[in-house]
């Protein structure tokens, strides 16, 4: 027996001093900088960020930047840690947005880069949820997506770009009657039903702050009696939906995933494909000169209507846990130096979410720039949905035959037993208060 | 325990007159117990700890009490995995066991090519779950259909994964190719085990081959048949690298296992309640345990 306390007691000694000649090397670099970690993990833009990087180390003395690419879990495992990294470039989402919830991310309101950023861009961070009286986030890219389509397939058939939904059917059989796919779909990847097929959808229907505020409001109450519920604000959009998976996509839909959809598209087997910019570099890799553009899915008798579909594809957080909090501050003024910001967004197809911001020029995200200009965008219905309740495999089963109303009946139960367990977040207090 | 029963039981006298035993004894165990205790034990007591709060795995947290329990018992989601899992297991364990057993009486006959055709039938055990995942997963959505396509088979030219009644039915069939060597060596084993005698006495008695196998071979490996049953159904339990590979859970939610659900719950932040949900996966599964050792206990025959 006797040997066993001691020996806990060596491996408590030797975690001691691991934990701290882990803390003191980070701490301070051997020529006297303050040495700060930053994630990031956006694989197609490594190249971009090291290059930031290395000009940020080498125009002053101060603090040195490590970048830390190890991607999302291990960023949440070093939170639950007490560890976490300095200053983080991440994806917006749900994911994320549980350090902002918990208030593990300190507030940004004091710096130049938040003064910069639009004001009407907050609202959309906030629909993730908040802490009280902090700006915890920044955004730093965001992505519009929305109907891509080849312009020479739609010249061939004579068709143009279709702005409400009875153009959208009448261009899908006139597609159709020129023997040309409408709609490459790949509902054997869930994600692409959801992001595409059910954001669109849904997003080009109703109005996806206002309705997730009210069903917030109705918290645990959410149900078939109650005034806001997945089941009556969504049913029609759905219905839309269905009508065009159900007659006017490739017959092998089902079986067919996004890197399927990504070939056959490059390759001219359909007309639209309902995916986010970042589809253009896989299909450029087939088809590098393909004459393609974008539009925003009409649902509505209306052309006012129209919205594109946007995310914050990356924001900008200094985490409260950091020990070098003025040192990560420097580093994000720089990332937010107009040439820096507007650079990165130029070069990945993004939007730069500044002020006075000049829109990408690339020709086939062209169509999505007006409204994006005019704050006609939403956040995708699948994605501002905890992760707990599988969305995306909704859509999927809608879209391969379930019935959209006992779908949506599920969701409302799903989220009414949610939001007994937990409130959900809402923006309406955040506005008020601003 | 049984250590220690083997060494005294040949001097029962001795054993009650000095209750002694070796320390070395508890020296051997130490090692385990700790590994035990460090990495099974005390997350498994955290885990249980946290499934009554609103922890998300990070930040403040609070005592909920007993809400996350009260919310999973009437969750449709959870009652379904719970459903899928258990009828998933006995799917599967059934078609292992079935054709594990005839490939093991086949590969014990004097056959040509015996040793060769055992290791060509071992393969799938040394490769890991989730490449066969997706090595199926491409022929189930490529192969498959264009093969059906061809040969004017409509049943087959849409793909099995895309059907939500019948994606199980190809999880059963990827999980059996994957299980049925390690229950195949298990049986071969047993079937080495069974004397030649009392099969030459079968035959002279007029025995036909299949009376044999069923009257003789069958009753004298039955141990063999509970371990491999209770082995298997508690493996299939915990399925999770072949769904993922091959189906993640779709299409819709039709074949998304507890494991798949627990899991999803560490990475959508809904840590606590995914707790609760193991908390009662893990009694359930000691109450599986506790009914099949009641139901073989001491009995190796049928």
């Amino acid at each position: 027996m006797s040997p066993r306390p001691s020996r806990v007691r060596r491996a408590i000694a030797a975690c001691a001093a691991l934990a701290v000649a882990g803390t003191l090397l980070a701490g301070c670099a051997s020529d006297g900088r303050e040495t700060i970690r930053f994630t990031f993990s956006k694989r197609e833009a490594l190249t971009f960020m090291n290059g930031v990087v290395d000009a940020y180390n080498a125009s002053q003395d101060r603090v040195r930047v490590e970048m830390d690419t190890s991607g999302v879990d291990v960023v949440s495992a070093s939170f639950v840690r007490g560890n976490p990294p300095d200053i983080m470039l991440a994806n917006y989402n749900y994911e994320t947005a549980r350090f902002v919830q918990r208030c593990a991310l300190s507030d940004l309101s004091q710096t130049t880069a938040a003064s910069t950023t639009r004001d009407d861009l907050q609202a959309l961070m906030d629909q993730y949820g908040s802490c009280a009286g902090r700006v915890s986030a920044l955004p730093y890219s965001v992505m519009a997506a929305s109907v891509i389509y080849n312009k020479d397939l739609f010249a061939r058939a004579g068709v143009d770009v279709p702005t409400t939904w009875e153009e959208l059917l009448a261009a899908c059989e006139k597609l159709k009657a020129a023997g040309i796919t409408p709609f490459y779909a790949t509902f054997k990847d869930d994600w692409t039903v959801g992001q595409g097929w059910y954001d669109y959808s849904v997003g080009g229907s109703v109005d996806v702050v206002d309705f997730f505020n009210r069903l917030a409001a109705e918290g645990d109450q959410v149900g078939p009696d109650s005034a806001t519920s997945f089941q009556k604000d969504f049913a029609a959009p759905l219905e839309k939906m269905t009508q065009l998976t159900s007659q006017f996509v490739n017959p092998d839909a089902a079986s067919r995933g996004y890197g399927d959809g990504n070939l056959a598209f490059a390759k001219g087997e359909a007309a639209m494909y309902l995916q986010g910019p970042w589809a253009f570099g896989e299909i450029a890799k087939t088809a590098p000169d393909l004459n393609l553009g974008t539009f925003p899915l009409p649902m509505t008798d209306d052309a006012a209507d129209l919205k594109v579909r946007v995310n914050m594809d990356l924001a900008a957080m200094i985490p409260e846990g950091s020990r070098h909090k003025d040192a990560a501050r420097d580093f994000l003024e720089y990332l937010y130096r107009p040439e820096t910001i507007a650079a990165y967004n130029e070069a990945q197809l993004g939007f730069t979410p500044t002020k006075d911001a000049a829109a990408p020029d690339d020709p086939r995200i062209a169509g999505m720039i007006p409204y994006y200009t005019d704050g006609k965008v939403y956040q995708g219905p699948s994605v501002l949905v905890p992760k707990t309740i599988p969305v995306f495999n909704y859509a999927q089963a809608v879209v391969l035959g379930a019935s959209p109303q006992a779908t949506l009946r599920t969701m409302d139960a799903d989220w009414a037993r949610l939001a007994f367990r937990a409130p959900a977040p809402t923006t309406e207090t955040e506005e008020s208060g601003q | 325990m049984t250590t220690s029963t083997i060494v005294t039981a040949g001097d029962q006298k001795a054993r009650r007159s000095s209750r002694r035993v070796e320390p070395i004894y508890y020296l051997f165990l130490l090692p385990s117990l700790v590994l035990f205790t460090l990495a099974i034990t005390v997350p498994g007591v955290v885990g249980i700890f946290f499934s009554f709060t609103d922890s998300i795995g990070i930040g403040e947290w609070r005592f909920t009490g007993l809400t996350n329990y009260i919310a999973m018992f009437s969750d449709p989601a959870i009652l379904q995995s719970y459903l899928f899992t258990i009828g998933f297991s006995i799917a599967t364990v059934i078609v292992v066991n079935v054709l594990a057993f005839l490939l093991a009486v086949g590969l014990t006959a004097r056959i040509r090519l015996k040793t060769a055709l055992r290791t060509v039938f071992v393969i799938p055990m040394v490769i890991s779950g989730i490449i066969i995942a997706y090595v199926f997963n491409f022929l189930f959505s490529n192969s498959l259909p264009s093969a059906g396509e061809s040969l004017g088979i409509p049943a087959l030219s849409t793909s099995l994964l895309a059907n939500p009644d019948l994606a199980w039915v190809a999880i059963v069939i990827v999980t059996a190719w994957q299980a049925i060597p390690g229950t195949l060596l298990i049986y071969i084993a047993g079937l080495l085990a069974v004397p030649g005698d009392v099969y030459e006495a079968a035959a002279l008695d007029g025995a036909s081959k299949g009376q044999q196998l069923v009257r003789i071979t069958l009753p004298l490996v039955a141990g063999y048949v509970v371990i491999n049953v209770i082995l298997g159904f508690k493996g299939f339990l915990n399925a999770y690298d072949i769904i993922v590979g091959l189906t993640n859970g779709g299409p819709g939610t039709a074949t998304r296992s507890v494991a798949m659900t627990i899991i999803a719950g560490f990475n959508g932040g809904d840590y606590a309640y995914q707790m609760a949900n193991a908390t009662i996966f893990f009694v359930v599964a000691i109450l599986i345990s506790l009914l099949q050792l009641s139901l073989t206990r001491g009995r190796n025959a049928f």
